[in-house]
């Protein structure tokens, strides 16, 4: 063995051994230390706008989210040309509600928009949203239909089945994105929930993106990152989803789910439907991609 | 004692010009969706006081419109007043004067020999209607307006301003756009369309509305003058009006300057001014170097044949409109009618449908889901610029009535909510060999996810197919349930196959044909 053979053959083995064997030794003690057990909270009352304020109180308050100053998107579904007591689209009073509190908390503007399926003033006007938030009278608050200019592409690097789409810049450009999907039927994907609204903020031909929906929501989820799900129970539509139409089809729950982790909020909510967090598979593919918890053990559920 | 106010006369004239035309287009703009499910202004109102229409959809339909009962207003206005609408309030006539200063047509036109064509086009048009051959709507001053403004011009309109704005959005720095972004959002909040609008025969239809324009290069509102039917129908009812200007006689000498200047050609040799052709304008007035013009109650004497209709002209227009209806009945599609044929929910039986449609193109202008298109062929050459569905470009919005609120002559009815919800427009069919689940073993259903009926009139089956690679896949194939299908054409328009849709809306089931039903 020459000197330089030896001093080649150290490099090597200790690049192997600095390399390979520290992250085999440290990674799960690592994972394990960055992930707590994520929190969920349910809320169950009539009173809607307080019972906002009580599902977010054991996750620490709007201000745990929202900083002064902050520039914050609330994200309902409003997708549907549909009546709020239909449940099609967000209860208005949840939006409201949380608009509000984003206010109080010291947002800088707080923007409201969905990129609908119907005419989308048909839908901002008659989910009731428009109205409840012109009666806040806020100037901090936007309610704006979706500007086409301002759809960008962005890259999905982490996607396995979608890898770039555009999406709108508000969205992405927020302090605070918070999502409130309504819990419903669908056809395609059984449930539509927070990892299925998220659709509402993305540009191109949606139809796409139902050829392996599950995965495709999973990916975006992992460039649609919001910092908090309020799941909007208050009532959901059991059948002919996503949009609904016969008041027979509308459960009332009264019930409000919150939490900072976007796939145990989705995974908690397929309980309301008497499924699984496995039936669905955006929960599945989010939860392998390490996006969020779906065991309902590792949960840990707050009644509020 | 003061004669003359200080402000001559044709002054007022043109303001009152500048005000309709203003509310034409406060109207115009209007005629959308405004956040409630009824229209808050009579957006309509032009077509209602026009008594051309309104005779061409009565002799159509051989009954009363009373939609349409304004259009008497006119004609009083008329006798009262000769065709001073002509010149103070018809939109298109304020057009073509406001073309004339641009296009400069000649001076001293005086000659009228073409303007019995007027006549002869409305009787043509009235004798043809009466025995089933609709026209009234291709000539009509307001529909070419309207068609123009609606399908050509406001769409460019927003194309170049949104354009203008997208370029700055992206390519101007941060301080313009802050001045620029608070005009645009001005602009889309007044006068912009919601959305890009996109429509058929656009380019004809700013084609026709060129023509009245430009032929004021031959003669100053050679339209007005010659050819519009409507002027024609007023013309005769001014004939007898009871204010008339009065002209010069032999004193003036040489002078004929009101002869010359005379936009409608309405002032003869020995200067008399025909009241079927004067539009009261008042220039002559104005400029007459004597003041010798005047308006009065008093009517001149009727100047004999002033109509310049011959009678073996006249009897040949009746001859031409009566046999012309005739020949409509040998073209194929009275057999079977063209399947993509689709007419707006509430819209008449066919034969109806066509006689009372004023191809005025309100109901294509207010359509939420920009879903109407002006019909070429479909129906028939007369059936051109009529509305029809074209679900791949827009579809049928579940919850909106807006087409039957602007339609001014009951083609289209009014419908209550729950009565659209149940009008069968047409029906849906899947085309097996495109659809991604059936085609392809691929999952989509976007269809089904869009049918906007309470019980989905599109449901799904779940089936296993073998895929394109081999791997047996269980998809969701989706079907039409006939009895629940309204034709809306929502599931044609979000089908997300690039090119042709796999589920396709035909006019199969409509309920505004006798025993439309179902196949069974």
């Amino acid at each position: 063995m020459d000197r330089r053979q030896f001093i080649k053959d150290v490099f090597l083995w200790s690049a192997g051994a600095s390399l390979a064997i520290p992250q085999f030794r440290i990674i799960p003690s690592a994972l394990a230390a960055e992930k707590p057990q994520p929190l969920l909270s349910v809320a169950k009352g009539a009173d809607y706008a307080a019972l906002v304020s009580r599902v977010l109180a054991p996750l620490g308050g709007m201000g745990q989210f929202v900083k002064p100053g902050d520039k914050v998107v609330i994200k309902p579904n409003m997708g549907w040309d549909r009546k709020p007591e239909q449940a099609a689209n967000t209860n208005p009073l949840v939006v409201m509600a949380l608009a509000n509190l984003a206010l109080q908390a010291g947002a800088g503007k707080v923007m409201i928009f969905d990129r609908s399926c119907n005419e989308p003033r048909r839908c901002y006007a008659n989910s009731g949203i428009q109205d409840a938030l012109a009666g806040l009278d806020d100037r901090r608050l936007k309610m704006d239909h979706m500007d086409s200019r301002k759809f960008v592409p962005v890259q999905i690097s982490r996607g396995k089945s979608l890898t770039s789409w555009e999406i709108y810049k508000d969205a992405l450009d927020a302090d605070c994105y918070i999502n409130v999907p309504v819990a419903k039927h669908h056809g395609l994907s059984r449930l539509t929930l927070g990892l299925k609204n998220s659709m509402g903020v993305i540009g191109g031909n949606r139809g796409d993106m139902h050829h392996d929906l599950g995965q495709k929501l999973a990916d975006l989820a992992t460039v649609i990152r919001p910092k908090l799900t309020v799941i909007d129970a208050t009532r959901i539509l059991l059948r002919n989803g996503p949009q609904g139409g016969d008041l027979k089809d509308v459960k009332q729950l009264d019930t409000l789910i919150a939490s900072a982790d976007p796939v145990a909020a989705d995974a908690y909510a397929t309980t309301l439907f008497d499924l699984q967090p496995a039936d669905i598979d955006s929960t599945v593919a989010a939860y392998k991609m390490g996006l969020g918890e779906m065991d309902l053990a590792r949960i840990k559920v707050l009644t509020a | 004692m003061v004669r003359k106010s200080k402000i001559p006369v044709y002054l007022w004239r043109r303001l009152s010009q500048l005000l309709f035309f203003a509310l034409f287009l406060f109207l115009f703009i209007k005629t959308d969706y405004s956040g409630s499910d009824e229209l808050e202004y009579a957006v309509n109102i032009l077509f209602r006081i026009d008594p051309l229409l309104a005779l061409a959809a009565i002799f159509a339909g051989k009954t009363m419109v009373a939609l349409m009962l304004p259009a008497l207003i006119t004609l009083v206005f008329t006798f009262v007043s000769g065709r001073s609408f002509c010149g103070w309030i018809c939109p298109m006539g304020t057009l073509v004067d406001g073309a004339a200063a641009v296009i400069r047509p000649p001076q001293g036109t005086a000659g009228n020999d073409l303007r019995a064509v007027k006549y002869y086009l409305l009787v043509f048009i009235l004798v043809a209607a009466f025995l089933g051959l609709p026209l009234a709507g291709y000539l009509d001053p307001f529909s070419l307006l309207v068609r123009a403004f609606s399908f050509a011009l406001y769409p460019a309109f927003d194309f170049a301003v949104s354009s203008f704005f997208g370029f700055t959005y992206l390519h101007a720095p941060d301080w313009v756009n802050a001045a620029l972004e608070p005009v645009y959002e001005f602009l889309k909040n007044s006068i912009l369309p919601f959305t890009h609008r996109v429509y058929g025969l656009s380019l004809f239809s700013l084609l026709l509305f060129a023509m009245v324009l430009v032929l004021n290069h031959w003669q100053r509102r050679f339209f007005c003058r010659n050819l519009c039917p409507l002027g024609g129908l007023l013309a005769l009812v001014s004939r007898f009006s009871l204010l008339a200007a009065h002209g010069g006689n032999e004193d003036c000498g040489k002078c004929r300057k009101c002869r010359t200047i005379c936009r409608m050609g309405a002032i003869d040799e020995e200067r008399r001014i025909s009241t079927a052709d004067c539009n009261l304008c008042l220039d002559c007035l104005a400029l007459c170097p004597r003041n010798r013009i005047h308006l009065s109650f008093h009517r001149p004497p009727l100047t004999a044949g002033s109509c310049g209709m011959s009678r073996r002209a006249f009897v040949g227009t009746v001859a031409t409109g009566a046999l012309l209806p005739l020949f409509l009945q040998g073209r194929p599609f009275t057999r079977r009618p063209d399947p993509q044929l689709i007419r707006p929910p509430g819209a008449l039986p066919e034969e109806e449908f066509l006689g009372r449609c004023v191809r005025c193109g309100e109901c294509m202008k207010v359509c939420i889901g920009n879903a109407l298109h002006p019909a070429f062929l479909e129906a028939g050459i007369e059936g051109m610029f009529t509305p029809m569905l074209r679900s791949r470009i827009g579809y049928c919005e579940y919850n909106c009535t807006l087409c039957g609120q602007v339609c001014p002559s009951g083609a289209i009815k009014k419908l209550t909510l729950p009565d659209k919800h149940a009008q069968v427009i047409g029906r849906a069919f899947f085309d097996k060999n495109l659809c991604l689940p059936y085609a392809k073993g691929i999952p989509c259903i976007v269809c089904e996810e869009h049918c906007p009926t309470p019980d989905k009139a599109i449901k799904f089956r779940e089936q296993q197919v073998i895929n394109a690679r081999g791997e047996t896949v269980t998809v969701l194939q989706p079907f039409v349930v006939d009895e629940l299908c309204v034709g809306c054409g929502i599931c044609e328009n979000k089908c997300p196959l690039p090119g042709r849709a796999a589920v396709r809306v035909t006019s199969e089931g409509e309920a505004r044909q006798a025993g439309g039903g179902h196949f069974l």
